[in-house]
């Protein structure tokens, strides 16, 4: 039965990165401008003009002409075997471009994860000590602005206070660990609120479980409950939460980084986008949506083999669906 | 609270909490938009009146929030750029919602075949975060509110088609259904008497959830130049045109940043409390 | 008038009944009696169209309705005309979003009557289970459980039924409620000449009002029996452990004394 479930998930994972790519293919192709235009600009960056003959080169060998299935599969063979074309841009690879942009903003989401989490495990810690206490309340005061604070403009107070005002830190750009102070602290705040706010719901849950009142009375110390048995509970479902808000972070980690000026993958995304480079955007949006889709199935998949109850609801479910069908 | 226990007629169980909540939220959303409205009825200066002898002026009684750098008063446009942020995230919710809640019923009704490809169609949205969808459209089709809105809207329906799938489907399960299919009521009118009453609370709290995330989203893309494009007031279009001047004049930043944090830390509160009533009411 | 023989149910590979069959005369009332996983509620279930069954021959011909009568397998999905059904859990079988006056109006929707008359007809079922016309108007949340076990029983009324399936229709109650809708039950039958299949674990209730006994145990039939003969010779040897068990806890005797 599992090796069955898991093909089902796989052919599962597979119609929907089919249906992600259907969807890109879909907004170029209906995208405006005469995409043969675009692609001799970019060849010849010095022409002023193109004579007809030379866009309709351009249009046989880009299968312009092709009816649209035509031009979505060679699109999609062309992908599914590594082939994921030049930039209209710099005319280099789109990978080795991707590549090259990748670790900007790999360091930069890392750097603010790591920090946000320990924040938020400091802060729900400190927060369910004494519930109702002051820290508890500064932790969900901190949750719910984190929640509702634009990023670009926290990167903006930040960009004020300490680079403009207190000239501690360097705003704009790439280059030293200094560069990554304010983009990460930018960063890490949202991942800090989330977390804190994760962590506190379900280190109490853990708490309210009938099992921590066993060991009190068998005379555990709280110190050890909490380390040994509410940290542990309340760590895996946050984990998780960490995969589903992925998309979060990166979109975090794009906006953070054009209001940084900083070099990584949203800068590149929208110098792109600018530059009407079709082929980047594509890639880097399939790239976004691939990631997310894969992480979240791989995070399925390893909860239903590590909860048996998840699995159990599962079939259940499809039990269910199947009796009303 | 106690005039609502007061009015309410002998014999009749208390007004519920909820009622109760709901109410005030409409005394507050009144009161709030006769302020906006008077706002907009007092104010001397329009949202695109330039006033070059007062550029950049600091807060004061003039110009209670300032003025930008081409001597418009920042107050003025926070008020018009509230018509832009907070209405666009309507739209683009509302018809999420409505498109979304469409799809999730359909496929917990209609069948396994159904359910399976427009639950593997929903899944593929949600691979295109927000952002990201937001920045290729633009991309592809060019800037601008239209395209924006068209983005959003393409990503903030799968939320719902989920949740009402899920609600659905346990629905499905309940005894009043059942009684309402043995009483030969036709499908639609038992959607539209059982399914959606019992379904719309939860709608509720994702579509005010929905509401404050698009409206971060529509000012973060409005600022980074894929969104509303300056001169209009959006509040994040208003901040990219001021970020060349925010060293010399901070009240230009701090104040449509100000009004993004706390329109959607309000919207945010109003969607927990609505939430945390409706867990009560399941468990009474 | 409703008359089973040799009735299956399987889903998938389990048999979750076999060779049910039994018979109920018109104003007669079968009491189905098992423990739970018997298939007590699956009979049911399977009767109303909610489950797929097989019966050698099913016939069921209420008055002032075309009789039914067939062989194979039981039509699925819409119910069995004729009949109603009152559920174990009265909240869950109330939507809490609907007024209680439309709930029960829901159960003549059938015949499409105007507003005027369908609002009539739900205060004559309101007052006939001792509800005042101010329920109309009520939320469930609004009511207690034995108000809305009692709506629920105006919603089957309505449509005027020639046999009501009650599912441990008194479980959920306290003992006080539980003898007053019980007894309410058994003036409406007789007033109106009912008939009543009643799903019960209550042996005490059984002695007092049914007059047919069909106790399940493990999807067959353990005994078919009148009431009278049950009690004094019961069919199987599970049959009378259950009726021992229900003495040695003394909720035989009183109530069936009481009646």
């Amino acid at each position: 039965m599992p090796v069955r479930s898991l093909l089902l998930r796989l052919a599962g994972l597979l119609a929907v990165l089919f249906g992600v790519s259907l969807i890109i293919f879909t907004l170029t192709y209906l995208a405006p401008g005469d995409k043969a235009m675009a692609i001799a600009h970019a060849r010849y960056p010095d022409a002023m003009g193109f004579a007809p003959e030379i866009l309709e080169g351009i249009r046989q060998e880009f299968h312009l002409n092709a009816p649209f299935h035509m031009q979505f599969l060679h699109w999609l063979g062309g992908f599914v075997t590594g082939d994921f074309g030049l930039s209209y841009a710099s005319g280099a690879p789109v990978w080795d471009i991707f590549i090259d942009n990748l670790g900007e903003t790999a360091t930069l989401a890392l750097a603010a994860l790591t920090l946000g989490l320990v924040a938020a495990l400091v802060l729900s810690s400190l927060a369910v000590w004494h519930v109702g206490g002051w820290v508890d309340r500064l932790a969900i005061i901190l949750a719910s602005v984190g929640a509702a604070m634009p990023g670009f403009w926290l990167g903006l107070l930040l960009i004020l206070f300490f680079a403009a005002q207190l000239n501690w830190l360097p705003a704009y750009g790439t280059g030293t660990a200094a560069h990554l102070v304010l983009p990460a602290l930018t960063l890490a705040f949202w991942v800090m609120a989330s977390q804190t706010r994760l962590l506190r719901t379900f280190m109490l849950e853990a708490y309210g479980l009938p099992f921590i009142e066993t060991l009190r009375l068998r005379g555990v110390s709280e110190r050890e409950i909490f380390l040994r048995h509410v940290l542990r509970h309340a760590s895996i479902p946050a984990l998780t939460m960490i995969g589903l808000d992925l998309a979060g972070l990166l979109e975090g980690a794009v906006i953070v980084e054009l209001t940084f000026s900083r070099g990584g993958l949203g800068a590149l995304l929208a110098g792109s986008v600018l530059a009407r480079d079709f082929p980047m955007v594509v890639f880097l949006v399939m790239f976004f949506a691939v990631a997310y889709v894969t992480i979240n199935s791989v995070i399925e998949i390893v909860q239903d083999a590590v909860d048996p109850r998840s699995r159990a609801g599962g079939a259940a479910a499809a039990r269910k669906s199947g009796a009303q069908a | 609270m106690q005039t609502a226990t007061a009015t309410a007629a002998p014999g009749w169980a208390p007004v519920s909490a909820m009622r109760l909540f709901l109410r005030r939220l409409g005394v507050v959303l009144a009161a709030g938009g006769l302020v906006a409205l008077a706002g907009f009825w007092l104010t001397p200066y329009a949202p695109g009146g330039a006033d070059f002898l007062n550029r950049l002026s600091p807060p004061g009684r003039a110009h209670w929030f300032g003025t930008d750098q081409l001597g418009r008063d920042i107050a003025t446009r926070i008020l018009y750029g509230g018509l832009w942020s907070l209405g666009l995230a309507f739209i683009v919710v509302t018809v999420g919602a409505v498109f979304g809640t469409l799809v999730g019923l359909v496929a917990s009704r209609g069948g396994r075949v159904l359910d399976y490809a427009l639950m593997r169609t929903t899944d593929s949205f949600f691979a295109f975060p927000e952002l990201i969808a937001a920045v290729t459209v633009a991309g592809l089709f060019g800037p601008g509110t239209f395209n924006l809105m068209l983005a959003l809207i393409l990503v903030s329906w799968m939320k719902f088609a989920r949740l009402v799938r899920s609600l659905s489907l346990s629905l499905a399960q309940r005894d009043f259904i059942t009684q309402a299919q043995l009483n030969g009521l036709p499908e639609w009118r038992i959607l539209w008497h059982h399914y959606l009453p019992n379904i719309a609370p939860g709608v509720l709290v994702l579509w005010t959830n929905s509401w404050s995330r698009t409206i971060l989203a529509i000012s973060g893309l409005s600022f980074l130049g894929f969104g509303v494009q300056p001169p209009n007031a959006e509040w994040g279009a208003m901040l990219l045109d001021g970020k060349a001047h925010m060293q010399t004049a901070p009240h230009i930043m701090i104040f449509p940043g100000l009004a993004v944090l706390s329109a959607v830390l309000a919207i945010n509160l109003v969607g927990d409390r609505l939430r945390d009533l409706l867990a009560e009411q399941h468990q009474p | 008038m409703l008359r089973l023989q040799n009735l299956s149910v399987q889903m998938g590979d389990a048999v979750l009944l076999r060779g049910i069959s039994c018979a109920l005369s018109r104003g007669e009332m079968l009491c189905i009696i098992g423990e739970s996983g018997s298939g007590k509620t699956t009979l049911l279930r399977a009767l109303q169209g909610l489950m797929p069954a097989h019966c050698d021959r099913f016939c069921f011909c209420p008055p002032g309705q075309p009789p039914v009568d067939l062989s194979g397998a039981l039509p699925r999905g819409r119910g069995l005309r004729g009949t109603s059904w009152v559920m174990q859990d009265p909240l869950a079988a109330l939507n809490p979003r609907r007024r209680i006056g439309a709930s029960i109006a829901e159960g003549l929707y059938r015949d499409r009557l105007p507003p005027d008359r369908l609002k009539a007809a739900v205060t004559a079922a309101l007052a006939e289970v001792e509800l005042d016309a101010e329920f109309h108007d009520r939320y469930p949340a609004q009511i207690s459980l034995g108000q809305a076990q009692r709506a629920c029983l105006a919603r089957a009324l309505i449509a005027r039924p020639a046999l009501i399936f009650f599912d441990e229709p008194l479980s959920a109650l306290d003992a006080m409620v539980q003898k007053q809708i019980a007894h309410r039950m058994d003036v409406l039958r007789r007033d109106r000449g009912l008939s009543y299949v009643v799903v019960t674990h209550d042996l005490g209730f059984a002695a007092a009002y049914a007059d047919r006994i069909l106790v399940l145990h493990k999807g067959r039939v353990a005994a078919f029996q009148d009431k009278q003969a049950f009690f004094a010779a019961p069919a199987s040897a599970y049959a009378r452990s259950l009726i021992g068990a229900a003495q040695a806890l003394g909720s035989l005797t009183p109530v069936g004394a009481a009646a």
